[in-house]
């Protein structure tokens, strides 16, 4: 009798549990409006994209989107709090409310976007996994990896990824993993595997963590699609919107030659209606949107448009990554790249 | 008939081969032939790993640079102080805003001003020193920690905390120059030759009184800047998560413990179901139902703070764990002991309290300690959870961009920083225990 009422109360307890959590509906700016500060979820420290520095601030260009969003809503890029939350738990904690936006290298994919319950708006960095080996193994292509030892990461797309490349082109890839990064570049440099793989921008940043970077090379073939960017949760359109255009209008910005330093002086001389437009001297963009007029010069004056972040953490700036951006996917496609904000008008 | 005259005999010193280190190293590693060779084997190895690990960590390593590369560029295969030391103020009070890391320091001195005279042998009314120390103290260091505007109940736990900290210390400062108690002091220098006396008792009440009156009025002009838990981290919150820990630890596993021997059944039924729970689960996944899985079945935008959930999950945790030391220590109370204390007329608490657990708890002093040691160890697993606790700080030291790639060193000096407080612990439960083993002297 006494294990039965155990028992019973177990099963209810977990059917309680289990019941499934109503999706919200458009009011997510409204919470953050009245909660007057944002909250951002990034992962744990990495590389060029979230990192604490020695004083204990968030910066990298992930970070930088959370910015441009509290500097949109509340005209103060610091109304907002960083989260960090390990990625077994990301999605769970934007789907419980804990997070208002998920700004953390997230590759989009379809499974992710539909099965989730999380919507991704637009990418800000478009990543490619590829490899890196010794220079002095001899090895200039992906293709001449036949049987070798690859360490990766697990938890990531790129075990999978490379999985799938190793099985297209008959590579037999000994497919070695690590739970964390350091370990893998220790076991790699080590010699204990011929190459790491994972995506191109990690691997050029760790090039430059190595003892001699010069020693190392990084093969030309990419082997996946991974466009990372922030991602909210599914079915508050009003909430994706606001976060989608904040991070055109950083594109955008580019684009017109918009940058921190000349934003005022655009705004009092400049005679280009797009450019008025966007720093709301005309029209009335921002109406949709539920935010003030000055929300793209906000953004822009406290942030800076899409290349100052690029060079300031991941391209050449002092500090930074030392990622080229010419030639790639993260180009202005105006420079023959990805970036393209449709128009603001 | 001979006279035997007592005479002392000269003093001579041991051999030398008696007492010498020489002899001891013949006498233990050099007896034998195959002692003589394992002896040399040993030490080879000893060589070899100690050799690598000095030239890595002292000779070769770069003590002063502004990142990695000028690291590698002074020296490619020594350590990399410098970068460990650039993130001193991270790795210790995490993301505390930097201009107000006194309120942590003065917490912490605080507390020590508080436990000191727990060690000192002339002082009196030493449990309710311990007691002030778990009940008024976190209230004081609580409100200097997060700052921001007092409530009512606030302000006078504050203020009785103040009152308390600077009784505990005129009592320990009068103790340690005549060995009284403050009481016994004041009332004496009132001329009163009595302490029972009601004119001296009445002196007392209106001289604390003042006292709280004024600390009241001056402390609610005192407030200090609000500091979000978000921002705490490093040492200072593993402190935090493992010192709340181990206070509620004790206190709430002595009471399951006691309900799982108790014979009321509902009482032994949620005891034994408690402790099991959580004893079957692993740590990490406790924190994870607390911290993720709970807000989901919370309305939405309803957002429990993380840290709370944090701590009561560890302590939830380590209830269960404590209870089994206590019941293992209760079992090595005979049988007679009870039935003597019910002779004397004594009741379950006064038995309990009086003659039970003050023998129990002294064999567990071991067990207890080690539960402690561990606790504070587990409390890393919120590093995984995403709070920036010591080792979360020192994997991210590796992630900032001036000293990318930068792992080992801080995990050498986490390593380094967790032997030195464990080893304290348990050196200190080694005295405690040889302190109390008053029965079972050998």
């Amino acid at each position: 009798m006494k294990l039965a009422t155990l028992l019973l109360t177990s099963v209810v307890a977990f059917a309680v549990m289990a019941a499934p959590v109503a999706a919200s509906t458009g009011d997510t700016l409204d919470i953050v409006k009245k909660r007057g500060y944002l909250r951002c979820q990034v992962g744990t420290p990495s590389g060029g994209f979230y990192n604490l520095d020695a004083d204990g601030n968030w910066y990298g260009l992930d970070v930088s989107v959370c910015e441009a969003v509290a500097a949109a809503i509340f005209g103060d890029k610091n109304k907002m709090e960083i989260q960090s939350v390990s990625s077994q738990a990301r999605f769970t904690a934007l789907a419980n409310g804990e997070s208002d936006l998920l700004s953390r290298t997230a590759t989009w994919t379809i499974s992710r976007d539909t099965q989730l319950g999380l919507d991704f708006v637009t990418p800000n960095f478009y990543d490619g996994q590829g490899f890196t080996v010794l220079k002095s193994s001899g090895i200039t292509s992906a293709l001449q990896l036949k049987g070798a030892n690859v360490c990766v990461t697990t938890g990531t797309t790129s075990e999978l990824n490379l999985t799938d490349y190793s099985r297209q082109h008959n590579l037999d890839i000994n497919i070695v993993t690590f739970e964390d990064w350091n370990v893998r570049d220790d076991t790699y440099l080590k010699g204990g595997c011929d190459a790491v793989s994972i995506d191109k921008s990690s691997l050029a940043a760790n090039i430059v963590s190595f003892p001699n970077p010069s020693e190392h090379l990084l093969l030309p073939e990419t082997i996946s699609k991974e466009p990372l960017g922030p991602a909210v949760r599914h079915g508050d359109n009003q909430w994706a919107d606001l976060v989608r255009w904040s991070l055109f209008a950083m594109i955008n910005a580019e684009e017109l030659g918009v940058t921190s330093a000349n934003v005022d002086e655009m705004r009092a001389n400049s005679k280009n209606v797009d450019i008025r437009r966007m720093l709301g001297v005309e029209g009335n963009i921002h109406e949709g949107l539920g935010v003030s007029k000055d929300w793209a010069y906000n953004i822009i004056k406290q942030v800076g448009n899409y290349g100052e972040n690029y060079e300031k953490y991941i391209g050449s700036g002092e500090g930074a990554l030392g990622i080229q951006r010419k030639g790639t996917l993260n180009e202005l496609w105006t420079n023959g790249g990805l970036m393209y904000s449709p128009p603001m008008r | 008939m001979t006279i035997i005259k007592p005479v002392e005999s000269p003093t001579v010193t041991a051999p030398l081969s008696k007492n010498s280190a020489l002899r001891w190293v013949r006498k233990n590693l050099f007896n034998s032939v195959f002692n003589t060779v394992l002896t040399f084997v040993m030490l080879y190895f000893v060589y070899v790993a100690g050799k690598g690990m000095w030239s890595w960590g002292i000779t070769d390593a770069v003590w002063i640079a502004d990142t990695r590369r000028e690291c590698f560029a002074i020296s490619i295969d020594g350590a990399c102080w410098a970068g460990v030391y650039a993130w001193f103020d991270n790795i210790f009070y995490g993301r505390y805003p930097r201009e107000e890391l006194w309120r942590i320091n003065l917490g912490l001195v605080c507390l020590v001003i508080w436990m000191v005279p727990l060690w000192l042998p002339r002082v009196k009314a030493k449990i309710s020193i311990g007691m002030t120390t778990v009940f008024l103290y976190p209230f004081l260091a609580g409100y200097l920690f997060s700052g921001g505007a007092k409530g009512v109940f606030m302000q006078f736990m504050v203020t009785a905390a103040i009152v308390c900290l600077l009784v505990n210390t005129l009592h320990a400062i009068v103790g340690v120059c005549s060995g009284r108690s403050l009481l016994e002091f004041i009332v004496t220098l009132f001329g009163k030759k009595n302490a029972s006396s009601k004119r001296g008792r009445n002196i007392l009440v209106g001289l604390f009184a003042i006292i709280f009156v004024v600390i009241y009025i001056w402390q609610m002009n005192w407030t200090v800047e609000r500091i979000p838990w978000t921002k705490w981290g490093g040492l200072f919150l593993t402190l935090v998560i493992s010192g709340i820990g181990i206070a509620m630890a004790l206190p709430s596993g002595i009471l399951l413990a006691l309900g799982r021997r108790s014979n009321l059944t509902i009482v032994r039924v949620f005891s034994t179901t408690f402790i099991e729970l959580f004893r079957s689960v692993p740590v990490i996944t406790v924190l994870f139902m607390a911290t993720t899985m709970f807000p989901l079945f919370m309305p939405q935008g309803f957002v429990l703070n993380k840290l709370v959930q944090v701590i009561i999950a560890v302590c939830m945790f380590n209830a269960a764990y404590m209870a089994e030391t206590v019941r293992g220590g209760l079992q090595t109370i005979p049988k007679r002991q009870f039935e003597a204390a019910h002779t004397i007329g004594l009741g379950y608490w006064q038995t309990m309290g009086l003659i039970i657990m003050p023998q129990a708890l002294k064999h567990m002093i071991p067990n207890i300690v080690g539960n402690f040691i561990t606790l504070l160890k587990d409390t890393t697993l919120v590093s995984i959870i995403g709070l920036f606790d010591v080792l979360g700080m020192l994997r991210s030291i590796s992630k900032d961009s001036p000293w990318l790639g930068l792992h080992k060193e801080p995990l050498v000096f986490g390593a380094f920083l967790f032997f030195v407080i464990c080893f304290a612990m348990s050196k200190y439960s080694r005295h405690l225990e040889v302190k109390l083993s008053t029965s079972h002297k050998k």
